[in-house]
């Protein structure tokens, strides 16, 4: 049975199939609404369910317990059981965007190359192919299309926004992920991949606060962007970039920050290490909650982004909103690993 | 319908006119660079547009019906009415400039789907000056001292705290059209109109006058559609890009004397005008201003060129306290108000303490001093515990004691041939860029100078009908009220303190 979905404040209403997500069903009706990683994943695409009611979950990063309860909840994750009237206010489209339906392109790229960091990940370099260019925000990230399936995964673009021709990922492997398996044997410089995007609401934000960046994982890539996009406007923010890895071999592209703190004045970079095998490593160590309650006494006054896996993004928010950060101050990208 | 359409297509047509107004000698000629192209941002039917507005003034005017049933003007605070009779009507001459503003802007934008929303907007802001009106005439008459509301709009003019309102609002109809825009629509509206039309009711509210929440809900519902007009505007010159620069420079201007202005006052309004204060002003700041209009809006007008103000984070410390600075000087000249000043008691100290820690060190002590001269047998006042005045800013009008009385960053300099003060370096560096819009303006000490104190409020004319009781008193809750004699007794007599 099909269901009809109103949305405020357009005052628009459409058909959801029996089995539609209502965001599927927005879109394929030439409705625009956001979305990030669709599949429960990021919160991108939390509505107000002003009227009716939805089966769905999504996971607890992408939407709090107390959302849930004001009637929060995520349009790619959410089939309507009855009618519905949900409110997208929160989305901050314009009319005008709503109207234009889904513009989030894809495209067709070439892996231009690919290097081992570490053991475990990756560098990709994707050259893209006409339409040459992508325009995104430092922060964003693309989902790419694991070839033969119809599974996307999501990574953040490592590169610049100038650097508009080509889009670099950092990939962690993880044991048996599809997209893993097929970096170790099957995918070769000069292949094809398709990819959507950009998507994704984190950047770095104008303000007057310093900033706290953590990052651990592949969670550095959207970081790198960031600095880099400062880097080329010749602009430089306060900022802390705390990046967590477990022994010194897990640490990668350690030259290239370097080399961006010393081209941006105010720029700190803090290597943390969780196991640090390496006598002679003098940098700090501990998990990165643990450093963070090392060198901070107060974090009022600052701004915290955090990308890397969903454990370490767990156990920091509620120490950094503990030691002062505003909640609403907190940015941060949690891929949660598809269940699919 | 084929009604409706055929008024949409004239809708249309009226646009694709395209006129300038005759006038060959500007009085501010502008600077920018205005795109013909641009979108209508309210995108209204006139017809529509009336409807939706008398829908909503019916609603408000029904109010004020129901809170004289309710009783609301009787038994609100009497700190926070009383505090409204110099906030409400700051307010109504920030609309009153609005619509002259407007109107301006509307003939000097040379852009018809532009000047569209311009023309709406003074709809707008003729319906709030209305609103208002008939709102403080409902405090006339049922307010339980209505001292001060009687007079409230001839009062303002001649008082410090309307010479705050009248140095920041004029910028909406003197200068640059568009510079008019960044500072009426992009910064007063969009920046801070959230604080001040939605936070504010919720102090209403806790405070018991649902009847200033209500009306203020209702002006806010137009604020969307004149953020919209300033957003056009803005995105429309930041199409050239020899504009832009001028775009940054306005902003710079406008976001600090704003901050100055609004903050002070509005600060001032939910935490001193309130018993009962369901947030704190520096929160409500970092959310409406830090992180909605900077974080967001100017944020996403960055890739156009447009910069944060270089004094953001000068401005985000200084809300802390500019607004304790403002109650002190308020409540020290409170025999030259036309409204009763309170005193702060251990609650109010305690909670200020709590939310803005340190404050008890720098104000404690005049809060005291406060309560212990309230009454009229005590026979003195905080004035003369005063080595001298603080000087006004020339700028911004606040006295200089900001951001706190501690930390003045007063500046002092020649000009003309006589002394001005500044009250920071942001209002300094305003003066010399824009020395002309400055000025002129006389001070309040100056026009005073020599005066006995007594003499000064009878010439404000802030007494009450019976001649020698004060308007202003230093509580809201006196036994007996201050009288003329009382003054003239202690014999103050005021100084300039820039009077050479
Ligand atoms: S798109 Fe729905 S949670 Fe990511
Ligand atoms: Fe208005
Ligand atoms: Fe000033």
């Amino acid at each position: 049975m099909s269901a009809k979905i109103s949305v405020e404040p357009f005052g628009e209403s459409f058909e959801c199939a029996d089995g539609e997500t209502i965001l599927d069903a927005a879109l394929r009706n030439g409705f625009f609404l956001k979305y990030g990683c669709r599949h429960g994943g990021c919160g991108t695409c939390k509505v107000v369910m002003s009227e009716g009611d939805v089966e769905g979950e999504g996971s607890s990063f992408a939407i709090s317990a107390g959302e849930r309860a004001d009637g929060v909840v995520l349009a790619c994750s959410s089939r309507p059981a009855t009618d519905c009237t949900i409110d997208v206010d929160s989305m901050e489209l314009t009319e005008d965007e709503f109207r234009a339906g889904d513009q989030v392109a894809s495209f067709e790229v070439e892996l231009a190359s690919l290097e081992r960091l570490t053991h475990d990940t990756c560098a990709l370099s994707l050259a893209l192919q006409p339409p040459a260019s992508i325009a995104f925000t430092d922060g964003q990230f693309v989902n790419v299309v694991v070839p033969g399936t119809d599974m996307v995964r999501s990574y953040s673009l490592a590169n610049a926004p100038e650097d508009s021709d080509r889009i670099d990922l950092i990939v962690k492997l993880l044991p048996g992920g599809a997209f893993s398996a097929l970096l170790e044997s099957g995918l070769h410089v000069g292949d094809s991949l398709t990819l959507h995007g950009p998507l994704g609401e984190l950047r770095l934000r104008l303000s007057h606060r310093k900033v706290l960046m953590v990052a651990g994982g592949s969670g550095l890539a959207p970081f790198l962007s960031m600095l880099r996009n400062l880097e080329r406007r010749g602009r430089s923010r306060e900022i802390d970039l705390v990046f967590g890895a477990r022994t010194r071999a897990d640490l990668y592209l350690v030259g290239e920050l370097e080399r961006l703190v010393a081209a941006l004045p105010g720029v700190t970079f803090v290597p943390a290490l969780s196991e640090p095998d390496d006598e002679l490593w003098t940098g700090e160590r501990g998990l990165v909650t643990e450093v963070i309650a090392r060198r901070y006494t107060s974090l009022d006054g600052y701004d915290a982004y955090l990308a890397g896996p969903p454990a370490m993004i767990e156990a920091s928010i509620p120490l950094i909103t503990g030691l002062g950060v505003r909640p609403a101050n907190v940015h941060f990208d949690a891929f949660v690993s598809s269940r699919r | 319908m084929a009604g409706k359409r055929s008024l949409i297509d004239v809708h249309e047509k009226s646009k694709g006119y395209d006129w300038d107004y005759p006038d060959t000698d500007p009085k501010y000629p502008s600077r920018f660079i205005i795109p013909k192209t641009g979108k209508d941002p309210f995108r209204m039917l006139v017809r529509d547009y009336v409807r939706m507005e008398e829908e909503k003034d019916a609603r408000t005017y029904g109010f004020l019906d129901g809170a004289l049933r309710m009783r609301v003007a009787e038994t609100a605070e009497p700190r926070f009415m009383e505090a409204l009779k110099l906030t409400l009507p700051d307010l109504t001459n920030a609309e009153f400039q609005a619509v002259s503003g407007v109107g301006m802007i509307a003939r000097g934008i040379g852009n018809q789907e532009l000047r569209q929303g311009y023309y709406a907007q003074m709809l707008d802001e003729v319906r709030h000056t209305q609103l208002e009106m008939s709102l403080r005439r409902y405090y006339v008459e049922h307010a339980p001292d209505p001292a001060g509301w009687d007079v409230a709009q001839r009062a303002l003019y001649q008082h410090p705290g309307g010479h705050v309102s009248l140095a920041l609002f004029q910028n909406f109809n003197t200068g640059d059209v568009i510079d008019a825009v960044i500072n009426l629509n992009v910064v007063v509206e969009t920046a801070y109109t959230n604080i001040l039309l939605v936070a504010t009711p919720e102090t209403a509210v806790a405070n018991g006058d649902h009847a200033l929440a209500t009306t203020f809900l209702s002006i806010q519902s137009d604020e969307a559609r004149h953020m919209a007009n300033g957003y056009g505007t803005l995105f429309a010159v930041l199409q050239d890009e020899s504009n832009v620069p001028l775009v940054n420079e306005a902003l710079e201007r406008h976001f600090w004397h704003s901050h100055r202005g609004l903050d002070a006052l509005v600060g001032w309004q939910s935490e001193y005008g309130a018993v009962h204060r369901p947030w704190a002003y520096k929160d409500q700041w970092q959310e409406w201003v830090g992180d909605d209009f900077i974080g967001s809006y100017i944020d996403k007008l960055t890739d156009f060129g447009v910069e944060a103000p270089t004094r953001l984070a000068k401005v985000a410390h200084d809300v802390s306290w500019i607004h304790h600075s403002t109650a002190l000087a308020l409540a020290a000249i409170w025999p030259l108000n036309f409204w009763r000043s309170d005193v702060m008691g251990p609650a109010d100290m305690e909670w200020f303490d709590s939310h803005y820690p340190g404050w008890a060190e720098v104000y404690g002590p005049f809060w005291q001093g406060h309560a212990a001269m309230a009454d009229p047998s005590s026979g003195r006042l905080m004035l003369q515990e005063l080595p001298s005045l603080p000087p006004f800013c020339q700028v911004c009008q606040l006295p200089c004691i900001m951001p706190r009385p501690d930390r003045s960053e007063i500046r002092v300099f020649e000009h003309g041939g006589r002394n001005i003060a500044v009250c920071s370096e942001g209002c300094e560096w305003i003066f010399h860029r824009w020395p002309k819009a400055y000025e002129g303006r006389k001070s309040f000490w100056q026009k005073y100078h020599g005066w006995d104190l007594a003499d000064v409020i009878l010439d404000l004319g802030y007494v009450r009908p019976d001649g020698v009781t004060l308007m202003g008193q230093p509580s809201v809750s006196l036994e007996r009220l201050w009288t003329i004699e009382d003054i003239r007794r202690i014999g103050f007599e005021i100084k300039d303190p820039l009077a050479s």
